[in-house]
């Protein structure tokens, strides 16, 4: 099972989110692995997401915190850096990912991601392209997705 | 009983005449391992003493400019400390700031350590910052970069996401878990000085699996679309445009649409257009795998259709009147279809053909070589420098194989239009074919008579005589091949009515069985 042996590491980062948990984001580790991370973020205000609660599936590796954790959204959302299956764009999960960062830095990040959106480095190219085009309606999508998908979690 | 010593001086004087060649300048040299490591060490240790640096800062500042030691020092010359910045050899390393909100961990572990000299002995930092993590955690991270970072492992950064100080070689060897991590990174260096090399349109490893060598290519220009055979010291030749196999006189490009040909789904479409029909409903192709006509597509379309005709199946289906001139499209598409994929076939199996009778025949030299001129050597008393005519032979086959082999890629893309060139290189083709096959049976088959039974040796200097004379026939037959695809058969003119002497270039009428000038007879009317 995954949670025998788990590192000291694991153990107090785990302690810390439950006890310190950042502004708008919440994470539990799921009871039958220790590894595997439920984590809910509060769309930031003044963003296209404000007032909608998004799920999202964080995963650590067995080598972590030598290799990235995995995180992926479970609540569809309209973001130019995010496609539809839940993946995310974000340097700190691939090549810049250093072991000096844990979880709660990853999180901040994700929230931080939703509040400057980056046509520039797409993940979904439709979306980026929407984004670049026509900026307002983009936004105005991207609130009514919140709406019709994130407000009743 | 003494050989006949006509023969043997002929013989001798055929092997004078080849050992006398003078030895061909190869415009590329062949580097093993430790030529490469000596090329490496040698720019390192020249760093090291030009600049003053450590040989891990030398390793780190050569990288980054692609092994290219006097860009290096124009570089570190000029600016010196935006080098320095860049390739992260801090002269004041940065403080050991962490972050007061905790969002950056000092160990990664989590441990944490009393003060004290005890503690000391766990910090540890790079070189060349003054973020410290503890040992444990150095040697993961280390360890996990080396494993799953390839060549990214030499450009190893302090793991303080801020900082990019580099981590060096030194580091690296005082702290890599197991001796196998030091080796796969001494091996990633090794790899670089070619990978990364600045000369790498110059330089690159041989593409034969398991060798260890590189070649230098020291006179490549480059850009042109012909190939250029290389020749590695395992013995593998390659074409050092396009890294396949050696392909000489067949052009890289005329290789590459070979190979994604015969790899391609394209010849399966072929087949499933040639070898089923689509039913009629659906669309979908089947195969007829019983003797009855009475067709029934799958689930969920379930049609049933006569095979022969693809009408609907009735109670008493009969489809034998012949309607004149109705013919559908399906039936034209098939038919050329069909003769897309006879033509494709009868140039694929030959170039296949030549393939597996060039691998026979390298293990048969190999054999040769080992046992064979042995035996004859006990035999005939023959020393084996006069025994090398069955060695010549046997490369000779060896090589015009592969000619062989890419002369049917070359003329599966040959233009149709042109048919004079079309003629003239086929009959060129077949002339090679059939005296290398003779060649090859001669070396193979006559030769395997000698060894095993008891020949005198007249008969052994007459079959040597047929051998090198077949030999340097077939190098002729071969050159003029050669030559034709090198340089697409100017000799032939592609104007419809004509057609140029091969022999006295005279421009003779299409009509015309011989040439008026030289009676050579036509190439596109019979044999010459």
């Amino acid at each position: 099972m995954a949670n025998s042996n788990l590192p000291r590491r694991i153990i107090k980062e785990t302690q810390r989110l439950l006890s310190e948990p950042a502004p708008g984001i919440s994470a539990s580790p799921s009871e039958d692995n220790m590894r595997y991370f439920n984590v809910m973020i509060l769309g930031p205000t003044q963003s296209p997401y404000e007032g909608g609660v998004f799920k999202l599936e964080l995963f650590l590796p067995e080598e972590y915190p030598m290799a990235a954790p995995k995180v992926r959204f479970l609540t569809k959302i309209y973001h130019p850096n995010i496609d539809k299956l839940g993946r995310i764009c974000l340097d700190i999960l691939k090549d810049k990912w250093s072991p000096a960062l844990q979880i709660r830095t990853v999180l901040l990040s994700i929230q931080a991601l939703l509040s400057a959106p980056n046509p520039d480095d797409p993940l979904s190219e439709n979306i980026a392209k929407h984004w670049k085009s026509n900026e307002a309606e983009a936004v105005e999508t991207a609130k009514e997705w919140t709406r019709l998908y994130a407000s009743g979690v | 009983m003494m050989p006949d010593m006509e023969s043997n001086h002929h013989l001798n004087r055929f092997l004078r005449e080849e050992d006398q060649k003078p030895l061909q300048h190869l415009p590329y040299t062949v580097l093993k391992e430790a030529d490469i490591s000596q090329r490496q060490l040698d720019d390192i240790t020249q760093v090291c003493s030009t600049l003053s640096v450590s040989r891990s800062a030398a390793i780190i500042l050569l990288r980054h400019c692609n092994w290219n030691v006097s860009k290096l020092f124009d570089n570190w010359f000029d600016e010196e400390d935006e080098v320095r910045i860049t390739v992260g050899l801090f002269k004041n390393p940065p403080v050991d700031q962490f972050s007061t909100d905790g969002s950056l961990v000092k160990y990664f572990c989590f441990e944490t350590f009393p003060g004290g000299d005890g503690f000391d002995d766990q910090r540890i930092s790079s070189t060349f910052c003054d973020h410290f993590y503890c040992r444990a955690c150095w040697v993961g991270y280390i360890s996990k970069s080396i494993a799953n970072d390839g060549l990214g492992c030499l450009s190893l950064k302090c793991p303080h996401p801020c900082c990019g100080a580099a981590v060096g070689e030194d580091m690296i060897f005082v702290l890599a878990a197991e001796s196998a991590d030091k080796d796969k990174y001494l091996r990633y260096l090794l790899r670089s000085y070619v990978e990364d090399s600045y000369r790498k349109r110059k330089i690159k490893w041989c593409p034969a699996p398991g060798c260890d060598h590189a070649v230098d290519f020291v006179d490549y220009v480059g850009g042109s679309g012909g190939a250029c055979d290389v020749s590695c010291l395992c013995s593998y030749k390659f074409c050092w445009n396009c890294n396949e196999e050696a392909h000489s006189p067949v052009k890289c490009d005329t290789v590459a649409k070979w190979i994604l040909k015969h790899k391609d789904e394209s010849e399966n479409t072929n087949w499933i257009l040639v070898n089923t029909k689509p039913c009629p409903e659906c669309r979908r192709p089947i195969e007829k795998n019983q003797g009855c006509s009475h067709m029934r597509c799958r689930a969920p379309c379930k049609f049933e259709f006569c095979w022969i005709c693809l009408g609907p199946w009735g109670g008493s289906h009969s489809c034998n009147s012949y309607l004149q001139g109705v013919k559908n499209k399906s039936d034209k598409r098939k038919e050329v279809a069909k003769l897309n994929l006879d033509r494709y076939i009868h140039y694929y199996e030959r170039w296949v053909a030549n393939h597996e009778s060039r691998q026979k025949a390298l293990v048969d030299f190999q054999l040769v070589q080992d046992v064979h001129l042995k035996k004859l050597d006990r035999k005939y008393r023959q020393t084996n420098p006069i025994l090398s005519f069955i060695r010549e032979a046997w490369l000779k086959i060896i090589e015009c194989r592969r000619v062989l082999k890419w002369s049917y890629a070359y003329g599966y893309y040959f233009p149709t239009h042109e048919h004079g060139k079309r003629q003239f290189f086929e009959y060129l083709q077949g002339e090679a074919e059939s005296g290398l096959e003779k060649l090859h049976h001669c070396a193979e088959v006559e030769l395997e008579e000698h060894i095993n039974a008891d020949k005198p040796i007249e008969d052994f200097i007459e079959f040597r005589t047929k051998l090198v004379q077949l030999t340097v026939l077939i190098g002729n037959y071969f050159k003029n091949l050669v030559r034709a695809m090198e340089n697409d058969l100017p000799e032939i003119s592609s104007y419809g009515d004509y057609w140029s002497c091969y022999i006295c270039t005279y421009v003779n009428e299409g009509s015309a069985t011989m040439c008026v000038m030289c009676s050579s007879q036509s190439p596109v009317h019979g044999e010459v």
